[in-house]
C-alpha cells in the first residue's frame, strides 16, 4: 500500500457527516462493492480507486466529534466533498450545516459539495423520511454557489443505499466526471476493470482454431 | 528542596554476535563530565561532523566536545530555549556545519547553523504562541505549539495551521519519517501523518495514551509509554507488536540502531531480519502482509538480483499457500509473478504429471501439500475447483514464456483435465500443435472412452493406421464418442491421406456403407498429390466395378473435372449414361423429370465430348426413337444432312436445327456456318418430302433469323419458283441492306488507306529531304573513329554512327532516346 500512497493523487475526495451515518459503508460499497457495517471510524481511513489515467484518493473521516478538529485537517486541497447524512435522522441533515461546511474551508476553492442522503433502504421499510428531496436539493444548491453548477447534468443530491448498492458508483461518477473528465478513448479502458471472472468460459478464442484435417 | 547532580557520561557500546548467532552488546564507560547545573539535561544530541554534542540544560544550549566533554566556551550559547532540534537533511548543507531549529520561551523559533566553536544565527519565526517541540526536515519545520500543530516554512516563512492540539493533557510528539512527511501526536492518541503540503498521504494508526517517545526504523513506527513498547506498521498502520517494557521513558533511532529507555537502564531493540519476519508472516498465513513487508524491506543487506531470488521465493511460497486456503485468484496471479514452475502445481495433482516426468519438488519445499486430495478433503465441489483453477491456470500460461520448456507436462496435463470432463476443448488440443505424447494419454483418453480424440491424437503422431481403426470401430458401433464426427469425416481424411495403401484397407467400409460418400475418397483427392500407382483411375474404376453409382461419378470427375482426355473413360461414361436412361425407358412409371434429367447428362457429354467412340453409341441409340441424341452423334459423324433431317422431320424442333448449325460451326471457318445452314434450308425445301409445305414457315423463318448465314445467290437460287416476292421480301430487303452497308463499309475503309498511305509518303519525304554530309572530320558518335565504308546509320535525332556501332535502332545510342517503335 505504501508505494501506492506514495504516488501523488490527482484529485482528492473526502467524505464528511455525522457519526453512524453509513459513510464508511458507502466507500466499502464502491470500492469492494459489498455491504459491510463498520466499526466505528478511527481518525479517518483512506483509499485509492484509478479512474482513467488518474489516481483518486478517497479519505473517509470520523464522524464522532472528537475527531472534528482532524477532519478540518483532512479537508485540505479536496477537490470533492461528499456530505453523507441519514434520510431518517434530522440532526445529521443539520450537522452538515452547523459542523461539516465550514470544516470545508481549507479545501479547495472550486471543490463540489455533493450532498448524499444515505440508507435509503429503510425508507421501504416503516422508518420515515425525515428531510424532503426538495429540502436537500435546495440545500446542495446554496453550497455550491462557490461553482457553475448549470454545467452539471444534475443537482448535486442523491439519495443512496449502500445496503443495497442503488446510487452509488453514480455519486462517484458525477464527481470524477466534473473534476477529471476522461476523454472517450480513456471510457474504454477504464471500462475494462481488469476483472477476470473464473466462472466465465475464456475459450471464445479457441472456437477459431481449425477442426482437424 | 531537591538537589540534582547533573553528568553528561560517555559510553562506547559495541554490538557482537555470539557464535550462536546472537546478538550482544558489550559496553564500557569511557569518561563523563560533571555539568554545574540546576536542573537536569532536557535534550542532548550529537553532532558527529562537528565532534561536538549539543545539550540543553536550563533553558540553554550549549556545545561540548563530544570526545573530552569539555564545553566549548567560545560564546557558542542560546539561552532561553525550551527545546531544539537538529535538521538530519538541510536543503544545502555544508559538510563543517549543522543546521538547528530552536524553540524559544518567548513566541519564537531561531534558525542557527552550528560550526566547530560557533552557533551562527540564520533566522527568526514568530508564532502566535510558545513552541513546545519541534521536527525539521530540508525547509520545512513542524511545530508544537501549546494548542495546535503548524508547519513552517523558514526560508520562504510560510505558515500553515495543521490541527487543534492540547499539550496539557498529552506529550506532542513529532517525528520525521521521510522526506518531508512526519508523523505527530493526536488527539484521542492518534498517529497522524502529515506532509510538508500540511495534507496527509496515509490514514492515521491508533496509539495508547500517555506516549513518551517514538522512533521509527523502516517500515515500523516505534513508540513508547510507561508499560510498553508497541510496533505499528507504516503500511498498514497496524499494530504488529506490543512489547511489556515498564517505565518506558525514552526511545530514539541512532544511525539505524533503537535504544530505549527506562528511568534505570538503556536496553537496544534488535530488530529481526526481515527475511525472518516474512517468513513466520508466512508460516501464519499472512500472506499479504508478508509481501508487502518483503517489497518494501528496501532490499536491506542484498543486490537487486538476490533479492528479487528472495522475494520470488517468497512470493511462490505465498502462492502455495493461497492454493491451498481456494484463493485461487490470488494463487492465480503469485503463480505467475513469482514464476513457480508449473510441474510444481501440476505435481499436487495425482497422475496429471507425464509418466515419463522424473520431476521432484524443489528443496527446500516450498510447501507443506502432499496434493489436492489432501486440501479437498473428499470434498467433491473443492475438488472441482481446484481441477478448474488447474485448467484456467495451464490454459493461461500455455504459450507464455511460463511455459517455455513444459510444453509436454502443460498439454498432458490439460489432455487429461479436458478427457475427464469431456471439454470442447480437447479435439482443438489436440488438433492444433499439441504437446501431448501417447504413452499415458492414449490410455487416459481409452479410460474416459474420448475414442474420437484418442483417434485425433493418433493422427498428430502419425499413426494413422491406429487412427483409422479407432474410427472404423466407431462407424461400426462398436464404441461410442458423441464428438465422433462420422462418417464424411473419415471420407474426407482418406481423400486426404497420402498412404494409399491405407486408402484402399479403409476406403471399403466407407463403401459399402455410403457409395456416394466413398467414391469422394478418390474425387477428393489434393489438388498437389502427385500420381501414384496404387490410385492409377483404371485400378480405381476396376474397384468400383460393385458400386456402378460410385463408377458414374468417379467417371464424370475424370472426365469433367480432371478433363483426361482418353477415348476409354468417354466411351465408358457416355455408355453408362445411355445404359442408365435405356434402363429408365424399359421401367414403367418413370417420372418423366427423371429421364429428362438422364437424357440431358447423356446428350451433355454427347456434345461436348469428342472422344468417344460415335459408331458404338449411334449403333445403340439408332435403335431406339432417341432423335436428339441420334442429332448429335450424326452431327460429330459430319453428317449434317442426316442430322438435320432428323430434328426436322422427326422432332420438328427448327430451333433446335437452327442452334445445331450454330452449335457445329462454332469454332470453325464462316463458311461451315453458311454451309450448314444451306443443309439446312435445302431439308426445308426438299421437294421429296411428303409434308414440305409444312416447312415453308420455318424455312422463312430461318431466312429473316438474325443469326442465320446465307449465301444470297445460292438462296435465291434454290427458293422454289412458285414463292411470292412477299414472302421473301423481309429477307431481300435485309440482304440488300446488307451489302450496301458492306459496300459502304470497305469504301470508306479504302478512303482511310489511301490519307495514311500520303501521310506515310510525306513523312518519307520529309525525312529523306535532310541531307547529311559525311568526310573525313566526321566520327562515329559511339566510337569516335572515322568512317572507313560508304554505308552508315543515321538517327532521328541526328546521331551519325557506324552501322556496327548502332546495336538498337529504336535507342540513340548517345543520349539513350527512345525512337517509335511503330511502324509508319
Amino acid at each position: 500500500m505504501m508505494a501506492e500512497t506514495k504516488r501523488k493523487a490527482d484529485l482528492k475526495v473526502i467524505i464528511l457527516g455525522d457519526y453512524n451515518v453509513g459513510k464508511t459503508s458507502f466507500v466499502c460499497r464502491y470500492i469492494d462493492g459489498t455491504f459491510q457495517t463498520k466499526e466505528p471510524t478511527i481518525g479517518a481511513a483512506f483509499f485509492l480507486k484509478q479512474w482513467g489515467p488518474y489516481n483518486i484518493a478517497v479519505w473517509d473521516t470520523a464522524g464522532d466529534e472528537r475527531y472534528t478538529g482532524l477532519s478540518n485537517f483532512y479537508c485540505r486541497n479536496a477537490g470533492a466533498a461528499i456530505l453523507a447524512f441519514d434520510m431518517t435522522s434530522v440532526s445529521s441533515f443539520e450537522s452538515l450545516w452547523a459542523r461539516f461546511i465550514p470544516l470545508l474551508d481549507s479545501a479547495l476553492e472550486n471543490c463540489i459539495k455533493v450532498v448524499v442522503g444515505m440508507k435509503l433502504d429503510l425508507l421501504d421499510s416503516d422508518r420515515t423520511r425525515e428531510i424532503t428531496i426538495e429540502e436537500a436539493t435546495k440545500f446542495s444548491r446554496e453550497i455550491n454557489s462557490n461553482i457553475d453548477i448549470s454545467h452539471l447534468p444534475k443537482d448535486p443530491y442523491f439519495e443512496t443505499s449502500s445496503l443495497k448498492g442503488s446510487n452509488v458508483t453514480e455519486v462517484f461518477e458525477y464527481i470524477f466526471n466534473h473534476c477529471v473528465p476522461l476523454t472517450d478513448a480513456e471510457k474504454r479502458v477504464a471500462g475494462n476493470t481488469g476483472i477476470v471472472d473464473l466462472s466465465k468460459p475464456v475459450n471464445d478464442g479457441a472456437k477459431d482454431k481449425k477442426k482437424c484435417c | 528542596m531537591e538537589i540534582t547532580f547533573v553528568f553528561v557520561v560517555h559510553y562506547m557500546i559495541e554490538e557482537r554476535q555470539s557464535s550462536s548467532g546472537k546478538v550482544v552488546f558489550h559496553n564500557e564507560k569511557l569518561g563523563h563530565k560533571y555539568l554545574a547545573l540546576k536542573k537536569p539535561v532536557a535534550q542532548l544530541k550529537a553532532a558527529s561532523a562537528l565532534n561536538r554534542i549539543l545539550v540543553l540544560c536550563d533553558n540553554t544550549l550549549t556545545l561540548l566536545n563530544m570526545f573530552d566533554l569539555e564545553p566549548i566556551l567560545s560564546g557558542a550559547k542560546v539561552k532561553g530555549v525550551t527545546c531544539f532540534c537538529l535538521n538530519e537533511t538541510p536543503s544545502r548543507g555544508s559538510p563543517f556545519s549543522v543546521e538547528i531549529c530552536v524553540a524559544l520561551k518567548k513566541k519564537q523559533l531561531q534558525y542557527y547553523t552550528a560550526t566547530e566553536d560557533r552557533l551562527i544565527h540564520v533566522k527568526d519565526i514568530s508564532l502566535s504562541e510558545p513552541a513546545v517541540s519541534l521536527g525539521v526536515d530540508g525547509s520545512y519545520i513542524c511545530v508544537a505549539t501549546t494548542s495546535q500543530y503548524c508547519m513552517v516554512n523558514y526560508e520562504s516563512g510560510h505558515m500553515q495551521d495543521l490541527f487543534p492540539f492540547d499539550s496539557e493533557t498529552s506529550k506532542p510528539l513529532i517525528r520525521r519519517i521521510s522526506k518531508e512527511e512526519f508523523l505527530l501526536s493526536g488527539p484521542s492518541a492518534l498517529g497522524m501523518f502529515v506532509t510538508s503540503a500540511g495534507i496527509s498521504q496515509r490514514p492515521p494508526l491508533q496509539w495508547s495514551e500517555n506516549l513518551m517517545g517514538v522512533s521509527y526504523i523502516h517500515p515500523y513506527i516505534i513508540a513508547v509509554n510507561d508499560e510498553f513498547i508497541t510496533i505499528h506498521s507504516i503500511l498498514d498502520q497496524q499494530q504488529k507488536q506490543a512489547i511489556p517494557f515498564q517505565g518506558g521513558s525514552f526511545i530514539g533511532n541512532f544511525d539505524g540502531k533503537m535504544f530505549v529507555a527506562s528511568q534505570k537502564e538503556i536496553y537496544s531493540l534488535v530488530p529481526v531480519a526481515w527475511e525472518k519476519q516474512v517468513q513466520s508472516l508466512l508460516a501464519d498465513k499472512r500472506v499479504s502482509e508478508a509481501l508487502d513487508l518483503a517489497r518494501n524491506a528496501n532490499r536491506v543487506g542484498l543486490s537487486k538480483d538476490k533479492f528479487s531470488k528472495v522475494f520470488r521465493r517468497f512470493e511462490q511460497q505465498a502462492a502455495f499457500i493461497e492454493f491451498s486456503q481456494q484463493h485461487f485468484e490470488e494463487a492465480r496471479e503469485l503463480f505467475k509473478e513469482g514464476q513457480v514452475d508449473v510441474r510444481e502445481v501440476l505435481s499436487l495433482y495425482p497422475r496429471l504429471l507425464p509418466s515419463n516426468c522424473n520431476f521432484t519438488r524443489s528443496v527446500p519445499l516450498l510447501h507443506e501439500i502432499a496434493d489436492v486430495n489432501q486440501l479437498s478433503r473428499g470434498d467433491e465441489t473443492v475438488m472441482k475447483e481446484y481441477r478448474n483453477f488447474l485448467r484456467l491456470y495451464l490454459e493461461e500460461i500455455r504459450g507464455t514464456k511460463d511455459a517455455v520448456g513444459y510444453k509436454q507436462e502443460i498439454d498432458v496435463g490439460l489432455l487429461k483435465l479436458y478427457a475427464e470432463v469431456n471439454s470442447p476443448e480437447l479435439v482443438p488440443l489436440i488438433a492444433v500443435d499439441t504437446g501431448c505424447d501417447l504413452k499415458d494419454c492414449v490410455d487416459w483418453l481409452e479410460k474416459y472412452e474420448r475414442h474420437h480424440a484418442l483417434a485425433l491424437l493418433y493422427k498428430v503422431h502419425k499413426e494413422n493406421d491406429k487412427a483409422l481403426a479407432v474410427w472404423m470401430r466407431l462407424i461400426n458401433g462398436d464404441i461410442k464418442d458423441e464428438n465422433f464426427l462420422g462418417l464424411d469425416f473419415v471420407a474426407e481424411f482418406l481423400a486426404n491421406l497420402s498412404d494409399h495403401e491405407l486408402v484402399w484397407k479403409y476406403v471399403d467400409s466407407i463403401l459399402v456403407k455410403d457409395a456416394q460418400l466413398g467414391v469422394r475418397v478418390f474425387t477428393e483427392r489434393p489438388a498437389k498429390e502427385p500420381p501414384s500407382e496404387r490410385l492409377r483411375p483404371e485400378a480405381v474404376i476396376d474397384y468400383l466395378h460393385r458400386f456402378p453409382e460410385a463408377v458414374i461419378t468417379y467417371l464424370e470427375h475424370l472426365v469433367f473435372q480432371k478433363k483426361l482426355e482418353k477415348e476409354k473413360y468417354h466411351t465408358h461414361l457416355a455408355v453408362l449414361y445411355l445404359d442408365a436412361v435405356l434402363q429408365l425407358m424399359k421401367e414403367n412409371n418413370v417420372k418423366k423429370e427423371h429421364l429428362d434429367i438422364a437424357r440431358s447428362k447423356l446428350r451433355h457429354i454427347l456434345q461436348m465430348s469428342n472422344l468417344y467412340r460415335v459408331q458404338l453409341i449411334l449403333g445403340k441409340v439408332k435403335q431406339t426413337d432417341m432423335y436428339a441424341e441420334c442429332a448429335i452423334l450424326y452431327g460429330k459423324l459430319e453428317e449434317h444432312d442426316k442430322a438435320l433431317r432428323i430434328l426436322v422431320h422427326k422432332l420438328k424442333d427448327y430451333g433446335a436445327a437452327e442452334t445445331y448449325c450454330l452449335v457445329n460451326s462454332q469454332g470453325k471457318d464462316p463458311s461451315v456456318r453458311k454451309r450448314l445452314f444451306h443443309i439446312l434450308l435445302s431439308v426445308y425445301l426438299d421437294p421429296s418430302y411428303e409434308q414440305r409445305d409444312s416447312l415453308v414457315q420455318p424455312a422463312v423463318t430461318l431466312l429473316n433469323s438474325n443469326l442465320s448465314e446465307f449465301d444470297t445467290v445460292k438462296v435465291i437460287q434454290s427458293i422454289p419458283e412458285n414463292w411470292s416476292v412477299s414472302l421473301l421480301s423481309q429477307f431481300l430487303m435485309r440482304t440488300a441492306r446488307k451489302s450496301m452497308n458492306s459496300c459502304r463499309n470497305i469504301r470508306i475503309e479504302r478512303m482511310m488507306s489511301r490519307g495514311e498511305n500520303l501521310q506515310v509518303t510525306q513523312n518519307s519525304i520529309e525525312m529523306q529531304r535532310n541531307y547529311v554530309t559525311m568526310n573525313d572530320d566526321r566520327m562515329c558518335a559511339m566510337c569516335n573513329r572515322a568512317f572507313g565504308d560508304t554505308s552508315f546509320v543515321r538517327y532521328p535525332n541526328g546521331v551519325v554512327t557506324h552501322v556496327h556501332c548502332a546495336k538498337n535502332k529504336h535507342v540513340c545510342p548517345v543520349t539513350g532516346k527512345l525512337f517509335s517503335t511503330k511502324q509508319s
